[in-house]
Parts: C-alpha cells; structure tokens; sequence
C-alpha cells in the first residue's frame, strides 16, 4: 500500500504520514467507553445529554459509529477492541473484561446491551460477558438478529433464515 | 495432471479456523469428510458485500469445492448445508476446543470419515444444548483411535490380563494399561480405578468417578500427544470459568 501510494500521490502519502504521526502521538483510550480519544475522557462519555444508566458494548469503534448512526441509542459505550477468540488465544484477560466490569458497576448504568457482532466469536463473548454482568445484579440485554429491513425472504441467505426461524418470537 | 486441475466438488466439509490473509482474502483450515484438514485460500472473503461472509461459518456443515495441487488450495465454490443450529454458550467453547484437537492433532490431508462423522455428531450434541463431559470422552477416544494411538483399556500391557475393576493401574501412553505398583513415579493423581478403564472403554459415563477420572487420563493422554503444545481454548476457557 506504502509503495503504490509513494508512486501515484507523493503529496497524499506525505499527508497520511504526519495524520498517522499525529495520531500515534495524541491518541489514547477514553479511560471510560475504552475507544480512541485525544482526552482522558472523551465528549460522549461526558455529555449530560446522554443516558448514563444504559451502557451499550461494542466490539470496535467502527461497530460504535454504526450504533451512533442508527440514532436509536442514546445512552454510552464501552468499546472492547476485539472479541473473544479462543483459537487465537484472546480470553478474558486480552480483553480486559475487568475493565468493564469496573466500568459498568459505576453505579449509574441500570442495563447493558451487549452488541457484540453475530459471528461465533461475538456469540461467545455476549455469552460471558452476560454471564459475568448479571452475576452482579446488573439488566444485561442482547441486540436482535433476524432479516434486514426491507429484506425479503427470497433474496436472504439461508444460514441467516435458518436463524430467524429458529429464534422466531412470540406475534 | 497439473497442480491446477486437482479439483475436488461437492465435499462436505466443516470450517475449523479463519486467518486473515492480504486486505480481502482468508485462509481457511477446513475438516472435509473424505479429505481430512485441508488450508484452502478464500479470496476475497473478507471484502464488506462478499457473500461468503454468511457461509463460512464455523460449527455448521458446508459444501466446498477446491482446486490446486500444493499445500494451500484455492477455493472454487462454498455452500452453506444447513440443518444444525448455531452453537450457543458454553457449546460454543466446548465446539472451540474440538477444532483446536483437530487444528493441532490432524495431519493434513489425511482423510478420516469415522472421525468426521464423530466431530458431527458432538457438534449436533453441542447444538442441541448437551454440554455433558461425556461428549468431549467420546469424542477425544474416536480421535486418538484414529490417529493410531488406539487406547486398550480392558488388558494389561504385555501380559494381555483383564484389567479388574476393583484393581488400582495407570496408563503409559505408548504402552498401555499397567499395574499401579509397576509405574515408577507415577503421582497418585494420575492412577485410576479399573472400573474408570472399564467404563471408558465401554463409553458408560454414569458413574461420577469414572467422569472425574476419565477426564484426567483423557487429559493426560492428549497432553502427551501434543508434545508440549498448550491448549488456548482450554485456557480461555478456564479463565472465563473464573469470572
Ligand atoms: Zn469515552
């Protein structure tokens, strides 16, 4: 990528240079919700405007701007940078799962919803993170998983049919 | 025959690891039934539209199609067959641990379809909310069974004598079943009643020793032939069991 960018746009790899230099030198984790911030608490994690008893966990902040855009959420995040990965060796302790833990035992947060993506990996990582947090007396809720809107049986694929089928709700 | 020719269609297969590979492509370590563990490249797998994002998945059975004569194939085709659901919970990490043995104890290409279909079977267990020990003692006896190191529980090595279920043994992983006494160094913790060796044998887990004690010989005997290599499964899995 470096090489082809140096040959098409000098001047464009020179300024993507200084932008990652001065990220790595300014970035660091919002001590709160855990993603990229020049702060040590980032603007979300204190506006007032925010609902601070819901505590929403995503595993990355590309996952984070996707909740934020549904504008459907308006409580706080904590950003896990990954997911479990057994195979990979990424447990519990890679994770910090204590980290979440203090944060979401802050008192404030009444339920966690966890977000975590609908692979085997964000699967196990819902499953011990519920198992930990309610354990602790906290709510803890998981987003739905089913068809996309607007989606239509005959074009979906049928591992995710299969799936709404199997977890259909009551109607 | 060219390399490029070696095509192999319609094999049913399970996924047991995805690796990253260049900005949009995967590796995929595949258990086929008639083709054993198989690295099979997956180009483009990981671009954002790719449909192959919702057929690659682990612990479900698929259809793949391959060609390519080296080490790493190149996938052709990949369905996804259905029929099992999701693993979910603690099966998810039980079904973790299964592909690590296979990951880990499987020579590629080495086709085992007496395995393959025990591997299905603990999986459709798994799905369907078994998370019994029992599963796992079945499933780890048919895999070192098929690797050639055939466990004979009920003789003793050399002398060829019925193992006694009251009597006291250990089990020597090259050799077999010996007397307890006749094991220099063995710790105690790694003797077991002859009834446990009996019962392994015959796959009756009802009693709660011989499941206490199974999965330590079981434990002991696939360290063995790890040579060394630590389990991360296990220890993830324990860690979260700390939680
Ligand atoms: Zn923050």
């Amino acid at each position: 990528m470096a090489y082809h960018l140096l040959q098409r746009d000098p001047g464009g790899a020179g300024r993507l240079a200084s932008a990652l230099d001065h990220a790595l030198k300014t970035l660091r984790r919002c001590a709160r919700c855990n993603t990229f911030t020049e702060d040590v608490v980032c603007d979300r994690c204190l506006s007032p405007r925010r609902d601070s008893s819901l505590l929403c966990v995503v595993e990355m902040p590309v996952d984070l701007n996707t909740m934020e855009q549904t504008h459907a959420f308006n409580g706080l995040y904590y950003v896990l940078m990954g997911r479990l990965s057994p195979l990979d060796g990424i447990g519990p302790r890679e994770l910090a799962f204590d980290r979440l833990l203090a944060r979401a035992n802050d008192g404030a947060v009444r339920e966690v919803v966890l977000a975590t993506n609908f692979t085997n990996e964000g699967e196990a990582t819902a499953h011990y993170l519920a198992e930990m947090l309610r354990a602790r007396g906290l709510k803890v809720s998981r987003i739905a998983r089913g068809l996309p809107v607007g989606g239509e049986l005959e074009y979906s694929d049928a591992a995710t049919v299969a799936q709404a089928f199997i977890e259909r709700r009551d109607y | 025959m060219s390399a490029q020719r070696q095509r192999i269609d319609g094999a049913t297969a399970f996924l047991l690891h995805a690796r990253p590979f260049s900005e949009t492509s995967l590796v995929l370590e595949v258990f086929a039934r008639d083709h054993g563990r198989v690295a099979i490249l997956a180009r483009g797998a990981r671009r954002p539209r790719s449909a192959l994002r919702t057929v690659l998945l682990g612990f479900q059975p698929l259809e793949l199609a391959w060609f390519g004569g080296g080490e790493v194939k190149t996938m052709a085709r990949a369905e996804w067959l259905g029929g099992l659901p999701l693993l979910m919970g603690k099966g998810l990490l039980l079904g973790y641990y299964l592909n690590e043995l296979l990951l880990k104890l499987l020579p590629r290409e080495d086709a085992h379809p007496a395995l393959f279909d025990g591997y299905a079977g603990a999986l459709a267990a798994l799905a369907h909310g078994a998370t019994e020990p029992a599963e796992l003692r079945r499933f780890e006896k048919s895999l070192l069974r098929e690797l050639g190191y055939g466990l004979a529980l009920d003789r003793i090595a050399g002398s060829g004598a019925p193992v006694r279920a009251d009597g006291v043994y250990a089990y020597q992983p090259e050799r077999g079943v010996v007397q307890a006494r006749e094991a220099d160094g063995v710790s105690p913790s790694l003797t077991f009643a002859g009834k446990t060796l009996l019962d392994l044998a015959a796959d009756d887990y009802g009693d709660p020793r011989t499941l206490a004690e199974s999965k330590l010989l079981m434990r002991q005997l696939i360290a063995h032939y790890l040579g060394g290599q630590p389990l991360q499964s296990r220890r993830v899995f324990m860690e979260l069991q700390e939680l």
